[in-house]
């Protein structure tokens, strides 16, 4: 809550004049509107690309945001329809859960020294692979109900998708997360979750 | 109908109501096969809440500030729209309306056989020039344009 209303205080210092303040808003979002950009574009290039563009449209529309939400759910929808242009003007391939060209090795279940290695580090690192490998929608949802501090309504809002269906989404998500990461880390999975 | 896993995840979220959360805390007590799920769900819960969010390049913030400096300040919807050019526009076509409705009105005979009201007959004609009419049409015209550029940016964004 304090976060919003600091949000607020800093979007009228803008609208009153003072542009700089801008920077703080960028530098408080620019993490999660760029973690974001990269659940859809899949390469950080783009997902840069994507995000300043996200924020650029956010400050030419600033004078038009209603005050009634919060600002991170109306920069999460401004950050889909970039991210989705972008992905529309690319064309860029997604990799599919099914897909079996996915060059991810499994670890060795039976090599001591793997199992060992697998620290809280590298379990993250395979739950981003494991999220990237999702479909940019449901890899969205999964970011913005985990880091974005958004109920399945302000998902909805920002994704312009009904609650309802953010919720079987999310569902979906969170099924094929499980089975992606135990066919990643076989064994290994029950010792990472 | 809910799979058993639906029913942990909603359990696990918070989306459940009191009398649906007792039953699934009674499953989880008294099956194994639930408990069993329920662990390994709040495993996966604990994990995806704790995952991190990517940074992005160093200059990232520097490079959005350049771009924006180039862009028009933004300000407030409500300080954008000033009030007089809508009581302009709006005057503007209640002038119009009352003078087309007047000439309209003028340029009727009423006639009755049992009451006769006296005629005004008004040569509006002298007003309504063809410079008046291309005047009036060039204002409309221009305030359309005005519209559709406002339209336009709004859509754009």
């Amino acid at each position: 809550m304090q976060q919003q209303e600091t949000d607020l205080a800093l979007i009228t210092a803008v609208l009153n004049g003072d542009t700089a303040v801008y920077s703080e808003l960028v530098k408080r979002h620019q993490r999660f509107v760029f973690t974001l950009a990269l659940r859809f574009t899949k390469n950080r290039e783009d997902a840069e690309e994507v995000a300043q563009d996200c924020f650029v449209k956010a400050y030419r529309a600033l004078g038009t945001f209603r005050q009634t939400s919060k600002f991170s759910t109306w920069l999460y929808s401004i950050t889909y329809t970039s991210a989705m242009t972008a992905l529309r003007k690319k064309r860029l391939t997604t990799v599919s859960l099914d897909d079996e060209t996915y060059t991810l090795q499994p670890l060795n279940p039976g090599s001591a020294s793997d199992a060992d290695t697998i620290d809280k580090k590298s379990a993250y690192s395979y739950l981003n692979i494991a999220i990237d490998s999702l479909l940019p929608d449901d890899a969205a949802i999964i970011t913005l109900f985990y880091k974005g501090e958004q109920s399945l309504e302000e998902i909805g809002q920002a994704l312009f998708m009904e609650p309802n269906t953010v919720k079987v989404k999310l569902h979906r998500a969170r099924v094929r997360l499980k089975e992606k990461l135990q066919s990643l880390l076989k064994d290994e999975v029950k010792e990472l979750i | 109908m809910k799979t058993i896993e639906e029913q942990i995840w909603d359990y696990i979220d918070g989306h459940l109501t009191v009398e649906e959360k007792r039953t699934i805390e009674n499953k989880i007590a008294s099956d194994a096969a639930y408990r069993e799920l329920y662990k390994e769900l709040s495993a996966v819960n604990l994990h995806l809440a704790g995952m991190e969010t990517d940074m992005p390049p160093m200059a990232f913030n520097r490079n959005v500030m350049e771009m924006v400096a180039t862009e028009i300040a933004p300000v407030s919807l409500k300080t954008k729209v000033d009030k007089r050019i809508i009581y302009a526009v709006g005057t503007f076509f209640i002038l119009a309306i009352l003078s087309i409705l007047i000439y309209a009105v003028s340029q009727t005979r009423f006639t009755s056989s049992a009451v006769r009201l006296p005629v005004m007959v008004i040569d509006f004609s002298q007003y309504f020039t063809p410079a008046f009419i291309k005047i009036f049409l060039f204002t409309d015209l221009l305030l359309g344009f005005i519209y559709l550029d406002s339209f336009l940016r709004r859509k754009k964004i």
